[in-house]
């Protein structure tokens, strides 16, 4: 058994350039330099101007970054420790194919909560079956064949489909009694939980901490939180800190539902079963772990908001504002994943991890949208021992307000609070606004301007104003014909370091199934980790070729920049294209973020 | 239950906000009463609000979380009105310890269970003691017996669940909110039992 304490990634990474610049130039500097025009990086866009953010000389790495196994099968053998030889031969081929839920033991359907999206059986991962028109929206929509609920409840770890899943996840007891499985029931799987709680401590004993073990492709990624186990049996591909990362968000997902005071049921009794306290929550932990593949917030720690006219989003946060004021400590308007706007009572901050989790707690959670409900919920960041309570109000079907308060007693207080946002909302028509926005999307590629727009601009046609047509001569022009935007831009995501906020462009064409924007936040995910790997990081740039993408990432003191590009992208237009994305998303940071929100501080 | 160290005491958790006061609930006319459901999960509490509240039957129905609220008016013979704020309680066993925020002041309970299931039985007569323990003194309490469309199934019989009911001083009945079989009947016996206030006290059923 391998017991390593450092990551320890397989694909060597690319050396990223270290440019060791000072680090204060680096924050007026919005320049990417193209290295044909600017031979030694010296003339620079940037009054500040020296080349300190250039992206230079890099080396191009061909093909590292495997972010999706190809369709070969392959056969692992599991070593010896890996948890006793449970990890066998694979084949491939995204084996995560779901077969329909099983129902629930009562006729009422309590437990496993079924969606009332058509179940077609179709599964997590099997995302073939997407059509088009659905992802042309954007990311949300590509959820829209995901199943939330458990599935596989008839499997256990002697079925040859369980040991076939791409990915695992478990939690236990440290008394190895388990508390959650991904895949297949807890309870039959009581003696793979027993095998995983000691590893575990076989390494506590000799005084260590396992963090990962390699068998084959597999890695078994083991986090310790007190009585709590949790682990990730995987072969995707992911680093080790990207799915070290997953663990703790699981970890998250469950203290909101419980908080950390559930440790003092493991002091009283090391054997307690925690399984009922979890019960009925399968779907808040499967639709996380769906997001894991979807949602960038999962790695990049940040939140990210409906495009809206400035003053849209002005008029929702008055209204919050104004209930905060009223002794509401967080107020949260939120559609689908999106924040529209959010306040926070005086020093009271939200972390972007547990707007994460809240947002998905309450969208997986279908009884929010039948009617106002009030409920305690835990914000792990903020407080892990105690619970707030949380008045949820659906709007509509994608639009929910939040208030949370550390009052028990607040219900009818926040209802009130309820009628009035409601009434605002609807009379400055704020909630069209939303509707229109959800049909509009956001950021596209293909719109990226030539020159920057004036600071008013706009990107998107019912914000008005500076919309350049699609065939507007203004348009960038390269000479590059391919789909996607200027330069083989397919995709890119931005996140502002000082917001804690991304945007991700829309999906376009070529990334047009759900399964290749998988693999391409996969592939940022993987990026991200070896742009903050820890000693090293964090790095600068860093531009990647593969067969399937150049990458792109560029880190500022400002923002962080990740962009996806045609494989056969030309390296300097790549950089210059990186260049107008960046300014792009300047000129039209007030519809896109949230700005002058209370400050984020942790 | 182990975690409930950060739940509130019982007593100290009282969900009658500030539009009880000039909720009307002291008019004899128009009573508006604070109603709760209690029963283990899957029970189907929920199934018999919505088909209460709305008329629907959704058989894919969901879990609930903490509490949800729904209100819903019924006009009784005698012309009077009775608004029932209803609070459907999540069953799952963490929500537990935390009832009693939902309980407190309410003027009715009405304790579901599975004629399927025994197990959801035995849980409907813990919630009893519970509520004559700690719930408002005078509250009316109502034994539902539900999925009783499931008759083939069915593992609690009616005496059973009558005699307990009369033991306890309780209204029972027995209802399926598949069928909806028995659902009006039931709020419209809960509010025939309902304390009246006296014509000239104004005096609220909500705050006995």
């Amino acid at each position: 058994m391998t017991s390593a304490s450092s990551s320890g990634d397989e694909t060597s990474d690319p050396k990223p350039n270290p440019i060791t610049k000072p680090p204060e130039d680096q924050l007026a500097a919005l320049a990417l330099s193209d290295t044909d025009s600017q031979a030694n990086g010296v003339a620079n866009e940037s009054p500040r101007g020296n080349n300190h953010n250039e992206i230079e000389n890099e080396e191009e790495v061909a093909a590292l970054t495997n972010s999706a196994p190809s369709g070969s099968s392959e056969v692992v053998e599991s070593s010896g420790g890996g948890g006793g030889g449970i990890l066998r031969a694979r084949s491939n081929s995204e084996l995560e194919a779901d077969g329909p839920e099983s129902p629930s033991s009562s006729g009422y359907a309590g437990g496993r909560g079924s969606s009332s999206a058509s179940s077609d059986g179709s599964g997590i991962d099997e995302i073939a079956a997407v059509s088009d028109v659905e992802v042309v929206d954007g990311v949300s929509d590509s959820q829209a064949p995901w199943v939330p609920g458990k599935r596989h409840v008839d499997e256990d770890d002697a079925s040859i489909s369980w040991r076939k899943r791409k990915k695992h996840f478990f939690i236990l007891s440290n008394s190895g009694k388990p508390i959650y499985s991904r895949h297949g029931d807890e309870h039959k799987l009581a003696g793979f939980s027993a095998t995983l709680q000691a590893i575990i401590s076989f390494v506590e004993n000799g005084g260590d901490r396992v963090k990962l073990v390699r068998a084959g492709k597999h890695q078994v990624v083991f986090l310790v939180k007190g009585p709590i186990y949790l682990v990730c049996i995987s072969c995707t591909e992911e680093p080790y800190e990207s799915l070290r990362m997953q663990l703790e968000l699981i970890y998250g997902q469950m203290l909101l539902i419980l908080t950390k005071s559930v440790n003092r049921c493991f002091e009283k009794n090391p054997k307690f079963d925690m399984t009922p306290l979890l019960g009925g929550t399968d779907i808040v932990f499967s639709s996380l772990i769906h997001s894991f593949s979807w949602n960038p917030a999962t790695f990049l720690h940040a939140y990210t908001c409906l495009p809206l006219a400035y003053a849209t989003r002005q008029a929702a946060g008055a209204i919050l504002q104004d209930v905060a004021d009223s002794g509401v400590l967080f107020a949260i308007l939120m559609c689908k994943h999106k924040v529209i706007s959010l306040v926070g009572a005086q020093k009271a901050s939200l972390h972007p991890d547990d707007m994460l989790l809240l947002s998905n707690f309450v969208m997986a959670s279908e009884s929010f949208r039948t009617s106002e409900s009030f409920s305690p919920i835990c914000l792990p960041r903020y407080n892990a021992m105690a619970f707030l309570y949380a008045y949820v109000h659906f709007f509509d079907a994608d639009t929910y307000l939040m208030l949370l308060t550390t009052s028990s007693e607040a219900f009818y207080h926040l209802k009130d609070c309820r009628i009035r946002i409601e009434m605002v909302l609807l009379k400055s028509s704020v909630l069209s606004e939303i509707q229109r926005s959800m049909l509009d999307g956001g950021m596209r590629v293909e719109e990226l301007p030539l020159d920057p727009l004036p600071r008013s601009g706009s990107f998107s046609p019912h914000l008005n104003q500076h919309t350049l047509p699609t065939d507007s001569p203004d348009r960038f022009r390269e000479p590059y014909d391919g789909v996607g935007g200027p330069a083989g831009l397919w995709h890119f995501v931005y996140r502002s370091i000082f917001l804690d906020q991304y945007v991700s462009s829309e999906f376009s064409a070529p990334i047009n199934s759900a399964r290749q924007q998988k693999r391409l936040y996969r592939a940022y995910q993987k990026l991200y980790a070896s742009m903050h790997e820890r000693g090293i990081g964090p790095h600068k740039t860093q531009f990647r070729r593969d067969e399937n993408y150049v990458l792109l990432c560029w880190v500022t003191q400002d923002f962080e920049l990740y962009a996806a590009f045609d494989p056969l992208a030309d390296k300097a237009l790549a950089i210059k294209t990186c260049n107008r994305v960046c300014q792009w998303v300047k000129d039209v940071e007030n519809e896109i973020f949230l700005l002058g929100a209370s400050p984020f501080s942790w | 239950m182990g975690c409930s160290s950060s739940l509130p005491d019982r007593g100290s958790g009282r969900l009658v906000g500030p539009n009880v006061e000039n909720g009307g609930a002291a008019d004899a006319k128009n009573l508006r009463v604070k109603l709760v459901l209690l029963g283990d999960s899957g029970v189907g509490k929920s199934c018999i609000v919505l088909r209460f509240v709305r008329g629907q039957f959704d058989p894919t129905s969901k879990v609930t979380v903490g509490a949800s609220f729904l209100s819903q008016t019924i006009a009784l013979q005698d012309s009077t009105t009775v608004k029932f704020e209803i609070w459907d309680t999540a069953g799952q066993e963490r929500y537990a310890a935390l009832a009693p925020l939902y309980y407190r002041g309410a003027a009715v309970a009405v304790i579901v269970y599975d004629i399927t299931s025994p197990e959801s039985f035995n849980k409907a007569q813990y919630w009893v003691k519970e509520l004559q323990k700690h719930g408002t003194p005078d509250i009316v309490l109502a034994l539902v017996g539900n999925k009783a469309d499931l008759h083939e199934k069915r593992e609690v019989s009616v005496q059973d669940g009558m005699g307990y009911a009369e033991k306890n001083g309780m209204f029972f009945i027995e209802t399926s909110a598949k069928t909806a079989d028995n659902i009006n009947l039931l709020f419209e016996e809960i509010a025939k039992r309902l304390p009246r206030p006296a014509l000239s006290s104004s005096s609220s059923i909500q705050n006995p």
